[in-house]
């Protein structure tokens, strides 16, 4: 099919990319500053956290033996080249994806409370409500050295039927960033937009005239929305503050891009739309994701695999069921066995991601040295709908932060937003707390 | 006790559930109970809390911070509503009292419920009624495209880039939910560029010109050279243009002809047969002349030509050689939408040009009067554009772009005229126009609505307008947003049945089920037939292909194979065309591939997902969610799973943990097994027959899908609440609490008194308190 084999190509074009021509801003600057300036800049750490849905098969996931000395189990195989940049933290817990006596919906919950660590409220429209996300927290810290505070990229549009779980919207289960507690963010899921995003879509001269007229735009409608504050309802006030929200961040977005200069393109066509298959999809957000990584875009990203509750089909990896159906397996050995392929395969775009972020130099290490890749799932086993245990995975050494090539065991309920504020401190972005965080997660520096 | 879920909904719809489908069997069993009086909380409701409530729930323990000691009359109870709804809830759904606690009968239980619902609906007819709030609504991505499409008038899809929109309460227009986030206000920016760049042109459009040689005017001939047209005495040479721009054109013709008897040929220049002009060709062979006529030509297809006007002399024909045709324009003019747009008064000075513009074009956009100092800091923008140089047009776009980025156009502002009033008092008209267009077209008013809010005079012709709005070709809308989002099939866009098992699914088939019940539910609308016509009916719509999927073999509904008694006309192939059904195999939204497809797995069908969309979409009674960790099947060695995939499921259900539940789900879902995970007839499952009989929990019992439907169809009361619920939630853009209870048995009342007639149910919605009115400055609070 045509479009099947433009967007292979379109991806390929962007794996020519990588490595060669996109400039690594800093070094840049550090090395036009050896002359003047004594301090040398320090290499960022970048992080990214990526998320599949419906929990995983455990039993093929945790590995053996604690420490350095651990066996990647058949889940996480596709890894094996990696294994030395990668931590599997195990025993971690998202406590508020739990019910708390708000009745069913592991799904939407497990998802909405990943990264916030806050009990989302459960309603299916009035009032949505969880808490600001780890990655946001770094992107309101970190936002305004790069042009784009925070990338959100995912495989999946919101869902398009309601009642996605058992009383709770759509934003839940569809949703990983929160800007704040009532601000969740779309993700983007076209990689031509998304590329849009990061390499603008016209020359630099053009752009410098056009935000000239926008923010002039942006001017007025800040003005005309003044006008109608203190006539709406405290409800309708919300709504107008995310408008004035979002007129803040884009007038700042524009300010850093016109500070900073051209971004060099990758010498690459924009890609034409989704692709049709699923992993050429997933690998050719991951390629935007290494190069907004490299070319210092953006060091905060959010990618959601597939929504959470999804009955996507693998027939790739040999399995034609629902992936949520099959999920609530009732220990069948064969919907097990089934689970454990669309694991892996998911596990093997990490693997590719990864893989990718250590094929590009930075300094004298990787991109890979200087990242925190965090992946996992808000759910455990998806036929308990358990929220301890979870599986997670982080790759890369963060500047040399992480101890990595262990598998690190964790007493029960240690919350997984203890491991976010860990990596937060790596990002030079320390919170003192976040969510139903109690403190750092030890033993992360080996 | 969590005191969160909001909805009321859940709550009368368990207690719906449990009245129409759980008790009756069950009922006998009880100790009698001597009725209490409805609406006496002190008979009904403080006995029945202090004997099962508040050894856990009183003014000491406060068991999940929830005191009902503090209700000690009905004033309490009245005030804290929402509170009780859910108290209710709980009690009715059995998870109050808890585990392990004495269980009230079900007597008991239904004097209590009827008790406090009496206290309420006395509440309901007496007090004031809460016509509740909408938050305000941000355009989703469908209204936005509709939108713009209206106000400025440019076909293509501004929306394509925007985010999805997020879905609360089954509908992606629901204010609570449609979030602005950054990145979407960038692409409003975007969007808001290339609209302008569109409708306003900086240049005039380049006036093209359309040559046709003498060979290629019509009627051809057959006969003399062809660099020239020979057109004798009578005859008429013309050629046919279809015009894309309004504006003024030039017809030329060159040619030359030959004087005779000291007369010059004439010639009329004929428009669609019409003479335009009379010219004497006076040129000469081998000095061929022009001869033209401007023309205003309106976009469509013209007919431009010549006649040879002068009597032919003796036997010898007069005649005039042509040697081409030229049409040449639009001249010195601007694109039809740029026109519209940039229309007035053009001897005014260039600011009272753009404040005539901008006046016009914020009005339509924030759909209502655009303030005069509105308009003024608009023209301040225009003032800064000139002022650095750009052009008139420029700075119009930059206006047109700010309008389109206004917070008035991009959110259904509706501002409370009457702020102080302390009672609930209607919206004002304009507000209302908007709600009408916004839910049965998904776009803005038009101007009839807009007159009619401007006179004041839209509240006195709403029937009159709803019958207008749904007869014109904009309620499409309705079927494209309502119906496909209350059938739940969007997903099925993106639902991918098993390639293997079932090999004949493929994307055409995928369109053709989705355009069966558009075409279905539209034919409901605009036939205003019942809306239990939804639910079984004996037409439907079909093409080849969908036809061959049913084994339906002509429009007569004669069944392949099948013994055919009045023949009808055969399918063509992409062609949809109304089929007449002869048995209940098929009709009804219950029974369509669409439906059936989208609630099944991709290998394999799901009882209990078709039954509890049957619950939840047509009865309005969904079951409670299940619990969150289904017993392993292998715990019992003994289970050794066999059989077609219901008798598996029925012998799984033999744990009583699950029994409860799916009694009430699997007769739905059971019902329709006979049909497979993408909707094809079938009476085998695996090698086993399908056994499509059952029993409903209230004793009916059904031989298969054709006498379920007639039992779903015979509950009126449930179906009409149902529809009338989802309606009003997508009309209003936000989720039914208690208080719309009067507005939706009003409905429920219009509904049947008018044969359940689909114009029913929305009158009744755009007439309901909710839909026109607004909260006063008491219930605000």
């Amino acid at each position: 099919m045509t479009s099947a084999r433009l967007a292979r190509i379109s991806r390929r074009t962007v794996l020519r990319g990588l490595g060669a021509a996109v400039a690594l801003p800093w070094l840049d600057a550090m090395a036009s500053r050896v002359l003047s300036a004594p301090a040398p800049a320090k290499i960022p750490n970048r992080l990214a956290f990526l998320y599949v849905p419906n929990g995983i098969n455990m039993a093929e996931w945790t590995p053996k033996g604690e420490g350095k000395s651990f066996e990647l189990p058949y889940t996480l195989q596709p890894l094996a080249a990696v294994k030395d940049d990668l931590l599997v933290l195990t025993g971690l817990t998202a406590d508020k994806a739990r019910p708390h006596g708000d009745g069913g919906g592991d799904h939407a919950r497990a998802l909405a409370a990943f990264l916030t660590g806050c009990q989302p409220r459960k309603t299916d429209g009035a009032d949505i409500k969880a808490g600001t996300s780890a990655d946001q927290v770094a992107a309101s810290r970190l936002g305004h050295l790069t042009r784009l505070a925070s990338l959100e990229i995912g495989c999946d549009r919101g869902a398009m039927a309601g009642n996605c779980d058992s009383g709770y919207s759509c934003v839940y289960s569809s949703t990983m960033s929160w800007r704040s507690a009532t601000m969740p963010l779309p993700k983007e899921v076209d990689p031509r937009l998304v590329y849009e995003r990061l390499f603008g879509n016209g020359p630099d001269r053009q752009r410098a005239q056009r935000d000239l007229r926008r923010k002039s735009v942006l001017d007025f409608v800040r003005d005309d929305a003044g006008t109608l504050r203190g006539k709406l309802g405290a409800g309708d006030q919300r709504k107008l503050d995310e408008y004035f929200t979002a007129i803040r961040d884009v007038e700042q977005r524009m300010a850093r891009a016109g500070q900073m200069g051209e971004v060099k393109k990758p010498p690459m066509g924009q890609p034409s739309g989704i692709p049709p298959a699923y992993e050429e999809h997933i690998r050719l957000m991951c390629d935007l994701l290494v190069l907004a990584f490299q070319a210092d875009i953006t060091r905060v990203c959010t990618f959601v695999l597939a929504n959470e509750g999804s009955n996507k089909p693998y027939p790739f990896a040999g399995v034609p069921e629902g992936h949520h159906d099959l999920s609530h397996h009732g220990n069948d050995p064969k919907k097990l066995a089934k689970i454990r392929e669309i694991n892996k395969f998911h596990v093997k775009q990490l693997a590719y991601l990864v893989t990718k972020l250590k094929s590009v130099r930075e300094g004298d290490g990787t991109l890979l040295d200087h990242a925190m890749v965090a992946y996992g799932s808000g759910n455990s086993d998806g036929n308990r709908h358990n929220h301890d245990d979870l599986p997670i995975v982080v790759a890369g050494k963060a500047g040399g932060t992480l101890a990595t090539g262990r598998h690190l065991r964790y007493p029960r309920e240690t919350p997984l937003n203890n491991l976010w504020l860990s990596l937060l401190d790596r990002m030079d972005a320390s919170v003192e707390t976040l969510g139903d965080a109690t403190g750092r997660l030890a033993n992360l520096q080996g | 006790m969590p005191v969160r879920t909001p909805a009321m909904t859940t709550a009368c719809l368990a207690l719906a559930l449990l009245l129409t489908m759980g008790l009756a069997p069950t009922r006998a069993a009880d100790a009698p109970v001597t009725p209490a009086r409805p609406g006496d909380f002190a008979q009904a409701g403080r006995p029945f809390i202090a004997k099962h409530c508040l050894s856990c729930h009183d003014d000491r323990k406060k068991k999940g911070g929830l005191n009902l000691a503090e209700f000690k009359d009905e004033t309490a109870v009245l005030k804290s509503r929402k509170g009780f709804e859910i108290v209710l809830k709980m009690v009715h759904a059995g998870e109050m009292p808890p585990e392990g606690r004495p269980r009230p009968t079900l007597a008991e239980i239904e004097a209590f419920t009827a008790g406090i619902r009496g206290v309420f609906e006395r509440q309901d007819q007496s007090g004031v009624r809460d016509p509740g709030h909408v938050t305000l609504r941000r355009l989703n991505r469908t209204e936005y495209a509709n939108t713009i499409r209206d106000l400025v008038g440019i076909d293509f899809d501004p929306a394509a880039d925007f985010p999805s929109d997020d879905v609360g309460y089954g509908f992606d227009n629901i204010g609570d939910v449609l979030s602005l986030s950054p990145l979407l206000l960038e692409r409003y920016l975007a969007a808001a560029e290339t609209i302008a760049q569109r409708a306003i042109a900086l240049e005039p459009i380049k006036p093209a010109l359309r040559p046709t040689a003498a060979i290629f005017i019509r009627p051809r001939l057959g006969r003399g050279e062809f660099s020239v047209r020979e057109i004798t005495t009578g005859e008429a040479a013309y050629i046919t243009h279809k015009i894309s721009e309004e504006g003024n054109y030039i017809f030329r013709v060159k040619g030359y002809g030959e004087p005779k008897d000291g007369q010059v040929p004439k010639l009329a220049l004929q428009l669609d047969d019409k003479t335009v002009r009379t010219v004497e060709v006076a040129a000469v062979r081998g000095k061929a002349a022009s001869y033209e006529v401007k023309l205003a030509l309106k976009p469509g297809e013209v007919k431009v030509g010549v006649v040879l006007l002068n009597p032919s002399t003796g036997d010898k024909p007069r005649g005039v050689s042509v040697q081409r045709f030229e049409l040449e324009g639009p001249l010195d003019t601007y694109p039809a939408v740029h026109r519209k747009l940039m229309a007035c008064n053009k001897s005014a000075p260039p600011r009272e040009q753009a404040r005539e513009i901008l006046t016009r074009f914020a009005t339509r956009a924030f759909r209502r009067p655009a303030a005069a100092d509105e308009v003024e800091r608009l023209l301040q923008l225009v003032d800064a554009s000139l002022g650095r140089g750009e052009r008139f047009e420029a700075a119009i776009q930059l206006a047109m772009q700010a309008v389109l980025v206004s917070p008035k156009f991009l959110f259904r502002v509706e501002l409370d005229d009457r702020p102080d009033s302390p009672l609930p008092h209607p919206i004002d008209e304009y507000a209302l126009a908007s709600r009408l267009s916004y839910f049965l077209w998904s776009t803005m008013p038009d101007e009839e609505l807009s007159a009619l809010a401007a006179k004041n005079q839209l509240t006195a012709n709403l029937p009159a307008q709803v019958r207008r709005m749904l007869q014109d070709p904009r309620s499409r809308a309705l079927v494209d947003n309502f119906a496909m989002q209350w059938l739940q099939l969007r997903p099925l866009k993106t639902h991918a049945p098993d390639a293997k098992l079932f090999p004949t699914f493929d994307d055409k088939l995928r369109a053709a089920m989705l355009r069966e019940t558009e075409l279905f539910f539209e034919a409901v609308l605009r036939e205003d037939r019942s809306i239990l016509d939804l639910v079984d009916a004996d037409f439907t719509f079909l093409n080849a292909r969908l036809a061959r999927h049913y084994g339906i073999q002509d429009t007569a509904g004669n069944k392949v194979g099948g013994k055919v008694v009045t023949p009808g006309k055969f399918f063509r192939e992409e062609e949809f065309v109304r089929v007449k059904l002869q048995d209940g195999e098929r009709g009804g939204l219950l029974t369509q591939a669409s439906v059936l497809t989208a609630t099944s797995n991709p290998t394999r069908t799901s009882p209990v997902k078709r039954g509890r969309w049957v619950l939840e979409q047509i009865l309005g009674t969904p079951p409670p969610p299940p619990p969150p960790n289904v017993p392993p099947l292998d715990n019992d060695p003994k289970a050794q799973l066999t059989g077609s995939l219901r008798q598996r499921m029925e012998q799984h259900r033999v744990d009583p943990g699950c029994a409860n539940c799916h009694a009430k789900l699997d007769p739905m879902g059971f019902g329709f097994e006979n049909y497979d995970a993408i909707g094809a007839f079938r009476t085998k499952d695996g090698g086993f027959p399908v056994d499509a009989s059952g029993t409903l929990p209230d004793g009916q019992t059904f031989q298969g899908p054709a006498d379920l439907k007639k039992l779903l169809k015979a509950k009126k009361d449930l179906f009409g609440r149902c529809l009338a619920e989802k309606m009003l939630t997508y009309a209003l853009g936000r989720g039914v609490e208690y208080y719309d209870k009067p507005a939706l048995d009003a409905i429920g009342t219009r509904l049947d008194r008018n044969d359940y007639r689909f114009s029913a149910l929305v009158t009744g919605i755009v007439t309901s308190d909710p839909f026109r009115l607004r909260r006063g400055k008491e219930l605000a609070k």
